[in-house]
């Protein structure tokens, strides 16, 4: 146990006495972890983004004029038996033609055209909301009965399909770039990492060559090395976490601001989050610094 | 307590560092072994603390045979084993202190031992207010000293000291070489690897003269023999 004490002390002090080889290495770390959380965070708005616009997203099933208020309820009774359904309103034809032309207030073609007809030529309607927008194809499907299909004119989702499917290519793919991003920055810092200990295992040769001398054993040697990669990840983690919470603690308005009706906290995420995910960095972070390391170690030092 | 039985050491493809050398050096002695450059003194030295092995041939520590140690054992060896360069081999990072009491540290001596004895062992050498300086802020002769105390600090058996004053000025050497005398005084048995013909005249103690590998003289009392 005093060994193991001793090869911590040494480690520190190897870290402190070779400030600037320390300092490069922790940056770089740091670069890595702010690659990573960038990802993260924009995983965390993309999700809340896409969220939000399934949330909004309604169908709505038109019914032919013929159909009696009593099909038209008895369809919204089916549907709220659906577990996929979250929401079914009614609308009369009357709202639904007040509805119609506030849409289309500033397009005197299709109001010209609404005139020319008598009466109200829309019929009733039911808005649906689905827990998720993948259900809908389902809950449509779901009308296509000899109960109600004849009494249903029209179905309005292709629009909100394909916007949501642009959405989620599109953050799909910052997504895929950023974590190339995050990869190629953590290549970047193995390497480093591996140059490092290399010129550190060069540069402290003779004094490698001296602790032989004096009776200190493989480990005494070694186990400086790797702690000193160990340290190297904690204190990175630890700068990146007073980053992330400096940064968010100033930004978070402005996002919540910009995001406006997304449900977008990523101060509560990362205060929820911060043991698992800046656990994870650290030991992520450490494992390839001691990998690394061993490697260095076993190609350059020869104890 | 130092055997070396018919050992030869050779380098390939034909190079005979060593070819049957035969010694026994007896515990307390004060032995110089000298010899031209390549005359195989240092691999004397160096096989003593397991740095080179011999090709052939036994080397005897005490009872210990280390003509085979193995990789485990050499650490150990090492720890019963002063041993003092030419050029110093400080740890450049650490001060005089530091670098006495890490022959302690990795032998697992307790902090409270090592606060104790490293202060009185620099006081031997005559270090004792400049523990805390770096080697860069040391004299050569100052740098030999402490390398001295980091060879004493673990109260060895044997000190084995390679050519220790030859980046040393003439003075210096000769304080060094008082200093290796008191330490032998105490019991301690020290073995001086040098070509210096002043030095080894100077010492009046027992000569093992080496040439081509081989022991040429074995005198109590030796002088310089080389010319």
């Amino acid at each position: 146990m005093r060994t193991f004490f001793r090869i911590i002390r040494f480690a520190m002090q190897s870290m402190l006495r070779n400030f600037w080889l320390s300092f490069v290495t922790v940056s770089v770390f740091v670069l890595t972890l702010i690659t990573v959380n960038a990802v993260i965070i924009l995983n965390v708005l993309a999700n809340a983004s896409v969220k939000s616009v399934e949330g909004r997203v309604q169908v709505t099933v038109y019914f032919t004029s013929d159909a009696s208020v009593d099909t038209v309820k008895s369809t919204q009774s089916y549907l709220l038996g659906l577990s996929q359904v979250k929401d079914v309103s009614y609308v009369t034809a009357e709202d639904a033609l007040i509805a119609f032309k506030e849409t289309h207030k500033s397009d005197p073609v299709i109001l010209g055209a609404l005139d020319e007809v008598d009466g109200n030529p829309l019929g009733q309607a039911l808005k649906i909301r689905a827990y998720n927008a993948a259900d809908f194809p389902f809950i449509l499907e779901a009308l296509e009965t000899p109960e109600y299909a004849p009494f249903i004119k029209d179905k309005n989702y292709n629009n909100y399909e394909s916007a949501l499917k642009v959405l989620g290519n599109f953050s799909e793919k910052i997504r895929i770039g950023f974590l190339v991003l995050a990869l190629f920055f953590g290549f970047i810092a193995m390497l480093i990492v591996f140059n490092t200990i290399r010129v550190a295992i060069y540069v402290h040769r003779e004094e490698i060559g001296v602790m032989k001398l004096v009776g200190a054993n493989d480990w005494f040697i070694r186990g400086p090395f790797l702690l000193e990669s160990i340290f190297y990840a904690f204190i990175a983690t630890g700068i990146m976490a007073g980053i992330i919470a400096t940064t968010l603690r100033f930004a978070n308005p402005y996002i919540v601001a910009f995001f406006q009706g997304v449900d977008v906290d990523l101060v509560a995420y990362y205060s929820t989050n911060a043991l698992p995910m800046f656990g994870a960095q650290f030991g992520i972070l450490a494992f390839l610094g001691l990998a690394t390391t061993a490697f260095a170690m076993r190609r350059y030092l020869r104890v | 307590m130092i055997t070396f039985k018919n050992v030869t050491k050779e380098y390939p493809p034909k190079t005979h560092a060593l070819a049957g050398v035969s010694f026994r050096i007896n515990a307390g002695e004060f032995v110089s072994i000298t010899g031209q450059s390549g005359s195989g003194k240092s691999t004397v030295a160096k096989m003593i603390f397991a740095e080179e092995r011999p090709t052939s041939g036994q080397i005897l520590i005490g009872d210990w045979d280390i003509s085979k140690i193995g990789r485990a054992d050499i650490p150990i060896l090492r720890r019963q084993i002063g041993v003092v360069f030419q050029d110093f081999k400080l740890l450049p990072k650490k001060t005089a202190f530091e670098n006495v009491a890490f022959a302690l540290h990795v032998a697992g001596e307790s902090g409270k031992r090592i606060r104790e004895v490293v202060p009185h062992v620099l006081k031997i050498v005559g270090l004792a207010e400049k523990g805390h300086r770096y080697p860069r802020q040391l004299s050569g002769g100052e740098q030999q000293r402490v390398s001295i105390a980091r060879a004493l600090v673990h109260r060895p058996k044997i000190i084995v000291a390679d050519e220790p004053t030859g980046n040393l000025d003439a003075i210096t050497a000769r304080e060094i070489m008082e200093l290796f005398t008191r330490i032998n005084d105490f019991g301690t048995t020290v073995l001086l690897v040098t070509h210096d013909r002043d030095i080894v005249n100077g010492l009046h103690k027992r000569v093992i003269t080496l040439r081509d590998g081989k022991v040429s003289s074995d005198a109590e009392k030796g002088k310089y023999l080389l010319t």
